[in-house]
């Protein structure tokens, strides 16, 4: 059985297993259609999303360019808001069809999943009118600035504040771990507003431009490297930043019930894909444990096939979470649970790291690679799966938040937990 | 079909989970299994003569509803959830697959319309004592007397349900290779003994067949393929079982988690209890996707059952054994008695978990069929 062969199967029993009616079938036809004349070659069998310094980046960009122009762009948003309105099973069947066509999927990231979808929940229709055609557009591209040195898994302990200044807020205070600060020119964060408020109650949501940030415009990334050699995120220092108050969503001081659709979102976002690109790993490390003559080895076969059940696990419980949707069921609240869903793929990733390593024998202990640091794929993967139980709300966060929200177990204290 | 579970599917769950309640709680599969049968024939007529479980997986033409894996899988998830002891799945997960799989016009005529009217307990018998489960062969031997028909001798061991049945399908070796026989399992030549068990609730018994009467179930020498088959579908069918029993095991954990004082707090309000719960319940979400997906396959992608089945039977007996287990820990003391049915499904957990091949002889059965 081969990687394509895999994903293949996943492609065919989505349909069968979801029955999403004639409609989404005639979408599927339809979009099948377009790319097949449009999909650029040079981007076949390229990854998405594009790390730094990607060699294919303006290819990339293009093919964006290309996908928004046509009106596949921010495809679940109402249509209302420059959206296609598809529903989650017609956005399976796209995701499907890139992954037949083998080119990526060019999104709008995390403005597209998770900031977007909070603009159209909390924002004024002026805000939405605003924002979300420059989301689509590629011209906001957003960085999180929700984590602070004092504050990460205890987000509302956030202490940068927002001082009301007329029509502006001026912000000052310091942030970490800002994810693709290097692209953005936006920031989504939270600041303290009313800092005699309860802890949640103060707390505003502002969509902050950072494009020319740098000493002088109140805002300033500092790079971290990162375990990998590379640097991913940055501090992100804010001293005196102002930004009109038009751009508090949800109203000042209001911002908590936002943050809580945005991290809603940036959990339960890789439900139903997650499986594919696992998929594909998957495949590819059998491949070179065959090259390596190790599948006859029965520890070798029990360790792959546990993470081949794993990611089956994941393909099923999406086709699962789609099915009910298509059924028109309000799913219940364990299958379409963010952090059950966060758990599974996370803990999966960072032992299959440690998996794939492993088959790598001897050679694991050596930098001949093409990455950062000269680092190989596996070993990289290895060292960035690390990350997955730690960023968007640790696991032992996630363990809390099913205990406590699923479950109905008692809190332990007041507000332990993002 | 789709994944999504129908109204029926809800509706018949409810109707069996209220039966299984008023009938056959946990309390009853104690007394049960207090006495030589772990099997209530009244409840198991009424299963069927009421609810018409037996029924669904047996073809329409043979006095059943219709073959329908994805509904028999939720009536096992309800099963599992009370302990139910007796046929179920020696029944409808190993016999009625068998029979349906071998084609067998005669056969299946003589005998599903009895497994499906609830008056007939069957089950399948192949293996040799001390042999492993994948070993199929060598527990009995089948001749055949010129207008006599066939006999068979031999010994077969840990047949499931073996006390209860009627009839036992034994896989013995015959000129052609191993096959499958119908055993009078009362009749002249077959002397049964019960094996205790570490699940008291599941009967396993011992054959001794003496020259007892058997008649040739599809083709000669089909055993092997027959016998897979059945398999399979008892894999999946254990699966859902195991899904809920696991089930009844976190919500016993969380009721008594928040009932329970220690410290002056409940002790679902410390974190290592609260971690314990969520973790039984992410793995026991995973097993559920697998289960309902492979018994929706059964019927509506049958090629990938042979890799789903597998996949399926180990996540859920391992995602029963940690709910289980962590059932006795958060319970303390009161946990390790006997009068509290934690250690029931502890010692169903287990059983399930060795039924048919450990996880780790499933897993490797799994790389062989994803022919890594
Ligand atoms: C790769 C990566 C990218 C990131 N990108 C962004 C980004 O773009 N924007 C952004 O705002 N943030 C980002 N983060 C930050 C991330 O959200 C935080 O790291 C995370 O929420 C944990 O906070 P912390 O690092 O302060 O750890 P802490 O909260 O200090 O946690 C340390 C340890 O204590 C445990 N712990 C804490 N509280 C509890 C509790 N109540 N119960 C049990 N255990 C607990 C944690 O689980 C962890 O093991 C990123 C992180 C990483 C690793």
């Amino acid at each position: 059985m081969t990687d394509s062969r895999t994903v293949y199967r996943a492609a065919r029993s989505t349909a069968a297993a979801v029955d999403p009616g004639p409609e989404a079938e005639e979408f599927r036809r339809e979009f099948r259609a377009w790319l097949s004349e449009h999909a650029p070659p040079e981007l076949r069998g390229v990854g998405w999303p594009a790390v730094q310094g990607s060699p294919h980046a303006a290819a990339l960009k293009a093919w964006g360019d290309v996908l928004c122009e046509a009106g596949y762009m921010c495809v679940a948003w109402p249509r209302e808001y420059g959206g296609r309105g598809l529903s989650p099973v017609e956005v399976a069947i796209m995701n499907e069809e890139f992954d037949r066509a083998g080119v990526p999927r060019v999104t709008r990231g995390r403005a597209e999943t998770t900031v977007g979808p909070a603009i159209i929940a909390h924002g004024t229709e002026e805000q939405k009118a605003y924002f979300l055609p420059r989301i689509i557009s590629g011209e906001h591209v957003y960085c999180q600035g929700f984590s602070e040195p004092e504050a990460g898994s205890d987000l509302a302990g956030l202490r940068t504040s927002g001082v009301v200044d007329g029509d502006e807020l001026v912000i000052s205070g310091q942030k970490v771990w800002t994810s693709g600060y290097y692209e953005s020119t936006m920031m989504f964060c939270l600041v303290r507003t009313d800092p005699d408020a309860a802890k949640h109650a103060g707390i505003s949501y502002v969509l902050l431009p950072v494009a020319e940030n740098g000493p002088g415009t109140g805002i300033e990334f500092r790079p971290i490297r990162q375990l990998t050699g590379r640097s991913g995120f940055a501090e992100t220092f804010l001293d005196g930043a102002r930004v009109p108050l038009f751009n508090v969503i949800g109203g000042l001081h209001q911002g908590w019930r936002v943050t809580v659709t945005t991290l809603g979102h940036e959990r339960g976002n890789r439900a139903t894909i997650a499986h594919v690109g696992y998929a594909r790993d998957f495949w590819a490390v059998v491949e070179e444990a065959r090259a390596r003559g190790l599948t006859d080895d029965p520890a070798v076969r029990e360790k792959l096939a546990w993470a081949w059940t794993q990611i089956e696990t994941m393909r099923f419980s999406g086709l699962q979470l789609l099915a009910a949707l298509a059924a028109g069921q309000d799913p219940s609240a364990r299958a379409e649970n963010g952090s059950v869903t966060k758990i599974r793929w996370s803990e999966y990733a960072s032992r299959f790291g440690e998996i794939a390593v492993d088959l790598l024998g001897p050679e694991a202990l050596t930098a001949g690679g093409t990455g950062e640091e000269g680092l190989g794929y596996w070993q990289e993967q290895f060292l960035s799966s690390r990350s997955g139980t730690i960023w968007g709300g640790t696991a032992e966060v996630q363990r809390n938040i099913i205990a406590e929200r699923v479950l109905g177990l008692p809190k332990e204290r007041k507000g332990a937990g993002r | 079909m789709s994944l999504a579970v129908t109204t029926e599917q809800e509706d018949l769950r409810t109707a069996v989970g209220r039966f299984l309640d008023a009938r056959s709680p946990v309390r009853r599969a104690r007394e049960l299994m207090a006495g030589e049968v772990p099997h209530d024939a009244d409840v198991w007529r009424a299963l069927a003569a009421d609810l018409g479980v037996q029924g669904i997986g047996v073809p329409g033409e043979y006095g059943g509803s219709g073959v329908d894996v994805q509904t028999l899988a939720h009536v096992f998830e309800e099963a599992g959830r009370v302990l139910l002891p007796g046929p179920l799945l020696a029944t409808l997960g190993l016999a009625a697959p068998l029979l349906v799989a071998a084609g067998d016009g005669d056969a299946q005529a003589r005998y599903l319309p009895g497994i499906a009217a609830g008056t007939t307990v069957a089950t399948v018998g192949w293996l040799a004592p001390g042999a492993p489960w994948d070993a199929v062969g060598g527990a009995a031997t089948a001749v055949r007397r010129p207008g006599a028909g066939w006999f068979v001798d031999g010994r077969v061991a840990l047949v499931l349900d073996g006390l209860a049945a009627d009839l036992c399908l034994v896989v013995a070796d015959a000129p052609a290779g191993p096959s499958v026989f119908a055993v009078d399992a009362a009749g002249p030549g077959v002397d049964r003994r019960r094996v205790r068990a570490l699940d008291p609730t599941r009967g396993l018994a011992d054959l001794v067949l003496d020259g007892a009467p058997g008649t040739l179930v599809g083709e000669e020498g089909a055993g092997r393929a027959l016998l897979d088959a059945a398999l399979d579908r008892a894999c999946v069918l254990l699966a859902a079982e195991t899904v809920g029993a696991a089930q009844a095991c976190l919500d016993a954990s969380v009721s008594y988690a928040m009932r329970r004082e220690q410290f002056g707090r409940p002790i679902g309000s410390f974190q290592a209890v609260k971690h314990k719960c969520a973790e039984v319940l992410v793995e026991i979400e995973g097993a559920r996707s697998c289960a309902r997906y492979a018994a929706w396959a059964c019927g509506a992608s049958p090629e990938e059952v042979p890799v789903v089945a597998v996949l399926a039977k180990a996540a859920g007996a391992e995602a029963l054994f940690r709910a289980a287990a962590e059932n006795v820990q958060i319970h303390g003391g009161i946990g390790f008695t006997w009068e509290h049915d934690a250690h029931l499904y502890l010692k169903r957990a287990k059983a399930c978990q060795v039924l048919f091949g450990d996880t780790r002889a499933f897993r490797l059965r799994l790389a062989d069929r994803l022919g890594l």
